[in-house]
């Protein structure tokens, strides 16, 4: 072996062995409890309700683009909420650990987390956060709107968009997985070097940290590969660039983003990966290394990933804000241009998040200029959102709140970054936590953003809305929350604080963060309510049942469809006349939903390829972060045969006849019996996203 | 109709679905997604390249790119990776004809190019590591065993594909997913001669300069 | 998805290629590469011009290679290829450039710049 590891390596099982599972930590054993108690209950709850098969069968090896977007969705919430958790018990940690006369509990010193621990939990809230939570909700919601909004009936890949969402999984899995088995990295969700260096990092944390997002990212950028394409080549007839909806284009110029800078990422990564294995000399101290190579290769993409965050949010923004405004966008081209120049722009700033490097006034000089530069396009989309609202006739439904929400949160954050594209400024506050607010509102606009997006195409995906009493609970305690915990760090960014701190040492900022622990409470109560608001939603279903134009007055191409959404997207591709497409047909009384001639569909086939290729892949990570030599290496030969075999299959489609649409398409012209509180009627086609029974016979699962 | 304006209507010959729309064309598809993975796979090289840029100098008192490249194997490792595209870039021109022995064989001639080129490149990472010089050394060395290893792994997975190739061409003929294939496979292997061509610039001539 | 199964071989990207394209695209990429290999390996050119020749020749060969081996123009075959192309480029010459730029100020600066 070339690296000098610590601790027993064995040829069969690599670094594994039983001390690596934390049977003496007790936060973790009872998070192992409570992750076990809730596999126990989904276990339950499906045999119960006897959906095995059903799951095995029609959601498993799904490439319907809505069901793997609501997939997508699932793991993102799972995984925000584990992120949510990590959050809290930062929060009060802090709040515990002020003050050299601060208690100390389960083996820390100060509060009740000690140092070792601390870390891993902002490595892994970071890590989750972004990668794992926010960017699997918003990749699921452009899975399940873009297609319906340009009028497709898939994406163009199917089965690479699957493949997408089980390597996310993957790194997921990996991630979740190193809380019970080993360490997380203890450096940051950026992992700068030469911490993240075996010397300075000698166990598997970082490892499991590299793999889960190579192997993440790797899903991600298949992910944008598929839309871009997508929108290119599958818009329906007279669907033209300028008449797409803006979340289309956001979604666009966002993935533009992933394929230019993802790659660089996977690069940074890579050579991090043959440093810690192979002994190289890239990023190390010593021998020839440089340590800031990493900072800059890691922010050239880290600078367009938020960008990748943030676009799809303002284009969700863009969809709901006219909606409950009842007027169409403002501004329509400029919103298009603002969200490309964006994407371009976002391009030349990566610098300012190392201002304190240490070059030259030139240099530095050039980003701050930049930084500045590409908030004029936000400028220009926020000016647009406000006319948008000026004279509209508002209602304040649940989407609409977390618009406005995100659209506050987006004022703080882009203020705050115009103040840190300041160098002088940013000397001051780089790495306090005024730097950690500052993002937050930025992360604040974002989540908001994507539960708005959630809540807005829910009634289309499901067929009914989700409850309205308990979903703006969840926006305003979350407000709440989110105002209280980060104004108060504001503050503390300016009186010194740094970031990532498990102890405290100034008393007189007890106070404050006394203040922060209100607001997390507050989070705390938000996450409630958001529990409560799906229970009472999937309780009463029956009498929240949407209809096509779930919100009354829906503009874009998506709510052209039956609620919810036939698998085969639309019964005839439509034909499109101008932008906003659907108000435009309202305005001509041109509503109904059912063509008058069918045509056969040609559907790809179910495929249980994706999801193995996610779970080798899955073994290929486990087994480096490990270094089991002869696992990997069989994973991957396992991908690559399982890759090539798959590419010698001729059928992966099957044809559903023109007189089967017809059939289906004509049962939603039946009156609907009175059905509250009951059971949905036999007449009614179960073929929508969650109820898909009457697939047709011919919807065989290929390989 | 090249407006982007909502079409003026006429009440009665508004068409509401196009029952007639044969959609996209399935090859065009899938070699637009290929060319992007392709710009994503430039992105790639670009970071390890840049890596290079900043880390050339740094030989740690070890040997520097003046002591390691060597132009004229070089050279010849640039004429195989040139003749292996153009004999690649041959059995495309023979896929137009539909000459399936004619596609067959050339996909072969590409093969044993690509493969006299891998040879050649690890007989001199051999000979080099057998001197002592391993990526482990410096910086500079790790770097420039990345960048061209890096190529060369592109390479042997471009000479696999070649080999699944030939395989699907002589079981299945040119239905269309198998020209697809094939037009993808171009796109790779010609731009692994657009890589070398930085690579031998700015990596075994500017070693030299 | 079409259901009229056309031949594959008429496709236009099937048609683009052409043996005297890549015989011309062989034999100019590698002229150019000797070219280069000619004028560092005779010492011809100082170190500083030697590095504007071979970068210049470089760009010629892609320029080549993007011409005849690409068939990168704007037919509408070739089209988004060729846009996504133009607009990865100026990404490269960010990262390289502006990274190249920031090391060498940095270096100038500081003492532990990471020069080995």
């Amino acid at each position: 072996m070339l690296v000098h590891l610590q601790g027993p390596w064995s040829p069969l099982i690599g670094r594994l062995s039983l001390h690596q599972i934390p049977y003496h930590n007790p936060i973790i054993l009872g998070a192992f409890a409570f992750a076990v108690a809730i596999g126990l209950a989904l276990f339950a709850g499906v045999t119960y309700t006897r959906s095995w098969r059903y799951l095995w069968r029609e959601w498993l090896p799904s490439v319907d683009h809505k069901k793997i977007g609501v997939m997508y969705i699932l793991v993102g919430l799972v995984m925000m909420f584990r992120g949510f958790i990590d959050a809290v018990m930062i929060r009060t940690q802090q709040l515990m650990a002020v003050g050299p006369k601060s208690a100390g509990h389960l083996e820390a010193l100060h509060g009740y987390i000690p140092p070792f621990h601390f870390d891993q939990i902002y490595s892994s809230h970071g890590t989750i956060m972004l990668i794992f939570a926010v960017t699997p909700i918003l990749v699921g919601l452009m899975n399940i709107v873009v297609p319906l909004q340009i009028g497709a009936r898939d994406m163009a890949y199917p089965y690479l968009n699957a493949l997408g969402l089980w390597l996310t999984t993957a790194g997921a899995a990996l991630v979740m997985l190193s809380l019970y088995l080993g360490d997380f990295s203890h450096d940051g969700w950026i992992g700068l070097t030469p911490l993240t260096e075996l010397p300075y990092s000698p166990g598997v944390g970082v490892d499991y940290w590299l793999w889960a997002i190579q192997i993440g990212s790797v899903g991600t950028t298949l992910g944008a590969i598929n839309i871009i394409a997508t929108i290119i080549k599958m818009r329906a007839p007279g669907m033209k660039w300028l008449r797409m909806p803006v979340f289309t284009w956001c979604a666009m110029a966002t993935n533009l983003i992933v394929i230019s800078a993802f790659p660089v990422l996977a690069g940074a990564l890579f050579l991090l990966a043959l440093d810690r294995y192979l002994g190289t000399h890239f990023y190390t101290a010593a021998l020839g290394g440089n340590v800031m190579l990493y900072t800059d290769l890691f922010w050239v993409w880290g600078h367009p990933e938020v960008y990748f965050l943030v676009l799809p949010a303002f284009g969700i923004m863009s969809e709901v804000i006219p909606t409950f405004s009842r007027k169409p966008l403002f501004g329509y081209t400029t919103m298009v241009l603002a969200a490309l120049g964006i994407s371009g722009v976002s391009w030349s700033v990566w610098m300012h998040h190392f201002f304190v490097m240490g070059a030259g006034p030139d240099v530095i000089a050039f980003f701050s200029m930049s930084s500045m530069a590409v908030g004029i396009f936000t400028g220009v989309k926020v000016f647009n959102w406000a006319f948008t609202m000026y004279r509209g006739r508002l209602r304040f439904d649940t989407p609409m709140l977390w618009a406005i929400g995100a659209l506050s949160f987006l004022f703080i954050g882009g203020l705050t970054g115009m103040m840190l594209a300041m160098p002088a400024i940013d000397y001051q506050v780089h790495n306090s936590v005024f730097l950690i607010a500052h993002f937050h509102s930025w992360l604040m606009t974002i989540s908001f953003a994507a539960l708005g997006g959630i809540s807005y195409w829910f009634p289309k995906v499901f067929g009914f809305k989700l409850d309205e009493a308990s979903g703006k609970r969840v926006v305003w305690f979350w407000i709440a929350g989110a105002i209280i915990v980060f104004t108060p760090m504001y503050i503390l960014g300016f009186m010194g604080m740094t970031r990532r701190l498990d102890y405290v040492s100034h008393s007189s900022w007890y106070p404050l963060l006394v203040a922060e622990q209100v607001g997390i409470g507050l989070f705390c109560v938000a996450a409630y309510y958001q529990f409560k608001q799906l229970y009472v939603s999937i309780r009463d279903r029956h009498s929240n049942r949407a209809e096509a134009d779930a919100w009354g007055s829906t503009r874009t191409l998506e709510w052209m469809t039956h609620s919810p959404v036939p698998f085969y997207n639309f019964a005839v591709i439509p034909q499109i006349h101008a932008r906003d497409e659907w108000a435009w047909r309202k305005e001509r009384g041109l509503t109904r939903l059912v063509p008058d001639r069918f045509q056969d569909i040609h559907l790809p086939k179910n495929t249980y390829v994706p999801a193995v290729l996610g779970a080798v892949a899955f073994m290929f990570g486990f087994a480096m972060v490990w270094r089991i030599w002869w696992l990997a290496a069989c994973a991957l030969l396992a991908l690559i045969g399982v890759v090539v075999w798959r590419s010698f299959h001729k059928d992966t489609g099957y044809v559903i006849t023109a007189a089967e649409v017809e059939r289906m398409e004509r049962a939603y012209l039946e009156p609907e019996p009175d059905a509250i509180g009951e059971e949905a009627p036999v007449g009614e086609p179960a073929a929508g996203v969650v109820a898909s029974t009457r697939m047709p016979s011919r919807q065989s699962v290929g390989g | 109709m090249s407006s982007n304006e909502a079409e003026t209507e006429d009440a009665g010959s508004i068409v509401l679905w196009n029952d007639a729309h044969p959609g996209p064309d399935m090859i065009s598809t899938r070699t637009l997604g290929f060319w992007l993975y392709m710009l994503t796979d430039a992105m790639l090289f670009a970071s390890i390249f840049t890596a290079y840029a900043i880390l050339w100098h740094n030989n740690a008192g070890g040997p520097g790119a003046e002591q390691v490249v060597h132009l004229v194997p070089a050279f010849v490792e640039t004429a195989l990776v040139f003749a292996s595209v153009f004999a690649f870039g041959i059995a495309m021109a023979a896929l137009k004809r539909g000459r399936q022995g004619s596609v067959v064989r050339w996909i072969g001639v590409a093969f044993l190019l690509g493969a006299g080129f891998l040879g050649m490149e690890i007989h001199e990472f051999a000979a080099l590591a057998q001197q002592g010089i391993v990526p482990e050394r410096s910086g500079f060395l790790s770097s420039y065993y990345t960048l061209v290893l890096t190529h060369g792994l592109h390479m042997l997975f471009g000479l696999l594909w070649m080999a699944v190739m030939v395989a699907q061409v002589l079981r299945q003929g040119f239905t269309e997913g198998v020209v697809y294939r094939l037009l993808n496979l171009r796109i790779f292997w010609h731009f692994q001669a657009l890589i070398w061509v930085f690579i031998f610039t700015f990596v075994y001539l500017q070693g030299k300069l | 998805m079409s259901h009229q199964q056309p031949n594959p071989l008429d496709h236009p990207e099937v048609r683009l290629a052409s043996t005297r394209g890549y015989l011309t695209g062989f034999l100019l990429s590698l002229a150019l590469m000797g070219l280069s290999f000619g004028l560092v390996a005779t010492h011809a050119l100082s170190q500083f011009y030697g590095r504007v020749a071979i970068s210049t020749i470089a760009l010629l060969g892609v320029l080549a290679q993007t011409h005849f081996l690409f068939h990168l123009d704007w037919s509408e075959t070739q089209r988004w290829h060729t846009l996504g192309f133009w607009l990865t480029v100026p990404l490269l010459v960010l990262l390289l450039g502006l990274s190249i730029w920031m090391f060498h100020s940095l270096d100038a600066r500081a003492v532990m710049s990471g020069m080995g």
